[in-house]
């Protein structure tokens, strides 16, 4: 069952079921059995509304086709799953939402949260409550640094800045003899975090670099006329826009209209996240573009990639974004370290057993490997590459692809970012 | 154009209409279907705003509906109660856009370059911005002569200035009222179709407007169609600059010259008596 609403009649099942098993249970093994029958409860936060909503809906869409994909082939430990899912808005009502998830529906774990602003106030919650809490996007870093360097219960996902950091390393590759750069990015946190990191990376690379312009509109800005007409009079050589929703894909059409990347380079860091909607007809080639996570067109994608990205086209008309990856990566880890907890007799692990288990566990996700470093934070590729239009769709891929690991664009446990960044050797 | 729709509506029934916001995003919306549908068919593309300003004038007539089935009954309640009435409008707009047409955001692809490009002043200029300035010129023009000239405008005028009168020299006032929301909201669903070339629907972006209709408003003069007009101007070139000057100052700027024009006149640039 996947879905949030199950109907009447479903829930009546299961409460027969569940009687029946604590019934049966009280007769054969009174200490063993209730906790590990029926269906294990499996809590979701995703984002609903508001410019996340699209996000919101691949993570959740992943999650589905991961919990139908593992129910076909006998649940975890033979036990079915079941979602709940809850919304994700601001973080005073999903701190309530999270608390009901684990107090009320009993939930195993807690998988989702996208915002960082919201998964700030989760992260303390679920060490709390002593239930595990997998994020798919949201991290517990205020700005570029970590708050909980420790965790017991959380697990984060990348550092937000981790896909401006990739393009800073690749820009100089393809971009030579930069000298002048211009930035815009949604005014808050994330917008200014990637600039700030990814100014710090470039400077590495190009000390003479002018960094010319920045703007930062709000999110959800429509128009972006004036903010182009002014990044065309700074006459920089290269743009760096770190939109990621709908904004990315106005400012490209915005920006064709005036023909700015007929002069200028671009670099989009992060709007692969909505890579469908980049149509050849305003999307130019010579871009570089970050698709975070997951590359759905990868050439070297696994069997798994290609055929979640075949049913995922057929079921939603749409082409998966990096969500995706980081949802399912979040609940096959879950399933790959409850069995690992269950030892060979099988039994269903303790909640403190099976976060133990998720320390430096590595999977197989879509995308390829996909790890837990033992700080509890997620570890992975990133994907990023000069847009072409020579492909059989309507908007534009990447080619050559770069895959770029958070081994090495990931600051280390412990670290500052801008302390780590000025150490490099390059 | 939905500064215009707000004028209209707020100047003859006095609500503040804070729903005009959802009728642009629904516009919007309608327009990225009527335009999709227009080129599946088959369709020559550069004859796409004839659909796209069709769908835009036709969703208008959601106006009589939300008048006729909501509206009506709060006239005679206080402010607090219409404004909490457009603003529940707004809401349940914004879900049955996500319902309709799902969260993400939507656009007519790469029509919006059909037309061209033009090399006005040393800049580039698409050819399509330059039709839907002309389009909105044309409008303004239209409701001008509309209010001024017709016999229409005549009873709209009469009725913004004096309901009791007007109603008491046999107006039918609930055949006005209805008539001046579907144009108010025909004014904000055509404004909405006509922009989304160049942008993309978003189901939020109702709300977003709202804010920047209310400070044009303001700053114009509530109830005045020159208002509105010179508002939208003063509010668009002020952005432009200050975002080529200062980006800093963009958002705060508009606020800035509403304190100020609040405080020195606060009828607006261009609110006489009748507002």
């Amino acid at each position: 069952m996947t879905h949030d609403h199950s109907s009447r009649r479903q829930f009546l099942k299961l409460l027969g079921a569940g009687a029946g098993a604590a019934a049966a249970s009280r007769l054969d093994a009174p200490a063993a059995g209730t906790q590990a029958s029926g269906p294990v409860k499996i809590g979701v936060l995703t984002i609903r509304a508001g410019v996340a909503a699209p996000v919101g809906a691949a993570g959740l869409r992943a999650t589905e086709w991961w919990a139908e994909r593992v129910n076909n082939a006998g649940g975890i430990l033979g036990r079915p799953i079941q979602l709940v899912v809850e919304e994700e808005s601001n973080p005073k009502d999903t701190v309530e939402r999270f608390r009901k998830l684990v107090l009320q529906d009993q939930v195993e774990v807690v998988l989702g949260g996208i915002s960082t602003g919201v998964t700030l106030a989760l992260g303390p919650v679920a060490e709390d409550l002593g239930t595990p809490w997998l994020s798919w996007d949201g991290t517990t870093q205020r700005g570029v640094e970590e708050t909980m360097p420790n965790p017991k219960w959380a697990f984060k996902s990348v550092d937000n800045e981790v896909e401006a950091i990739v393009a800073g390393i690749l820009t100089p590759k393809y971009f030579k003899g930069i000298k002048t750069v211009a930035g815009i990015g949604n005014d808050y946190s994330y917008g200014h975090d990637c600039w700030e990191s990814y100014q710090a990376v470039l400077r590495r690379y190009v000390p003479d670099v002018k960094f010319v312009l920045e703007l930062f509109p709000k999110l959800g800005v429509t128009d972006f006329t004036s903010h182009i007409a002014a990044i065309q009079q700074s006459k920089a050589d290269l743009l760096m826009c770190s939109f990621w929703s709908g904004d990315a894909t106005i400012i490209m059409k915005q920006a064709a209209a005036v023909g700015l990347f007929k002069t200028m380079k671009g670099v989009f860091t992060t709007a692969g996240g909505v890579h469908d909607s980049l149509k050849k007809e305003f999307t130019p080639e010579g871009l570089l573009l970050g698709y975070n996570t997951m590359y759905f067109d990868d050439p070297k994608g696994s069997a798994l990639l290609k055929q979640f990205v075949r049913e995922y086209k057929a079921k939603y008309n749409e082409y998966p974004p990096y969500e995706c990856d980081h949802a399912f990566f979040n609940a096959e880890s879950y399933k790959v370290a409850v069995e690992k907890a269950a030892g060979p007799a099988k039994k269903w692990p303790e909640k403190a057993r099976v976060v133990k288990a998720l320390e430096g566990l590595e999977i197989e996700s879509l995308s390829g490997k996909r790890s837990w470093r033992e700080d509890h934070v997620q570890m992975c590729n990133f994907y990023q590459g000069i847009t072409t239009h020579k492909n059989a769709y309507d908007f534009v891929t990447i080619g050559p692809l770069e895959v770029v690991s958070t081994k090495q664009a990931m600051k280390p446990a412990g670290s500052k970012l801008f302390e780590w960044i000025a150490g490099w050797k390059v | 154009m939905v500064a215009a729709g707000l004028q209209v509506v707020f100047g003859v029934q006095k609500i503040f209409n804070l729903a005009c916001g959802s009728f642009y995003a629904l516009g919007a919306y309608v327009g990225v279907s009527a335009v999709g549908w227009y080129v599946g068919a088959g369709g020559p593309p550069a004859l796409f705003i004839v659909p796209l300003a069709l769908a835009g004038l036709a969703v208008g007539a959601v106006g009589i509906v939300v008048e006729r089935g909501l509206l009506r009954f709060v006239y005679d309640r206080d402010e607090t109660f219409q404004l909490l009435m457009t603003f529940a409008i707004v809401l349940m707009m914004e879900d049955a856009i996500r319902l309709t047409w799902g969260t993400a955001p939507r656009s007519t692809a790469g029509l919006y370059l059909a037309y061209g490009q033009v090399q006005l002043l040393g800049a580039t200029a698409p050819v399509y911005n330059l039709i839907v300035i002309a389009a909105s010129l044309a409008i303004a023009l239209a409701i001008g002569w509309l209010l001024a000239r017709t016999a229409f405008g005549r009873i709209i005028r009469a009725t913004a200035d004096n309901r009791e009168m007007a109603e008491a020299l046999g107006v039918d006032m609930r055949r006005v009222y209805a008539e001046v929301f579907t144009l108010g909201t025909a004014l904000g669903t055509l404004g909405g179709a006509l922009v989304i070339p160049t942008t993309a629907a978003m189901s939020e972006m109702g709300i977003e407007l709202i804010v920047e209709a209310f400070a044009v408003v303001v700053i114009g003069g509530l109830g005045s169609m020159r208002g509105a007009f010179g508002g939208a101007l003063v509010v668009g070139v002020l952005r432009a600059i200050a975002i080529s000057v200062y980006p800093e100052l963009e958002m705060l700027l508009i606020y800035l010259i509403v304190i100020a024009v609040l405080a020195a006149r606060p009828r607006g640039l261009f609110g006489g008596a009748a507002a």
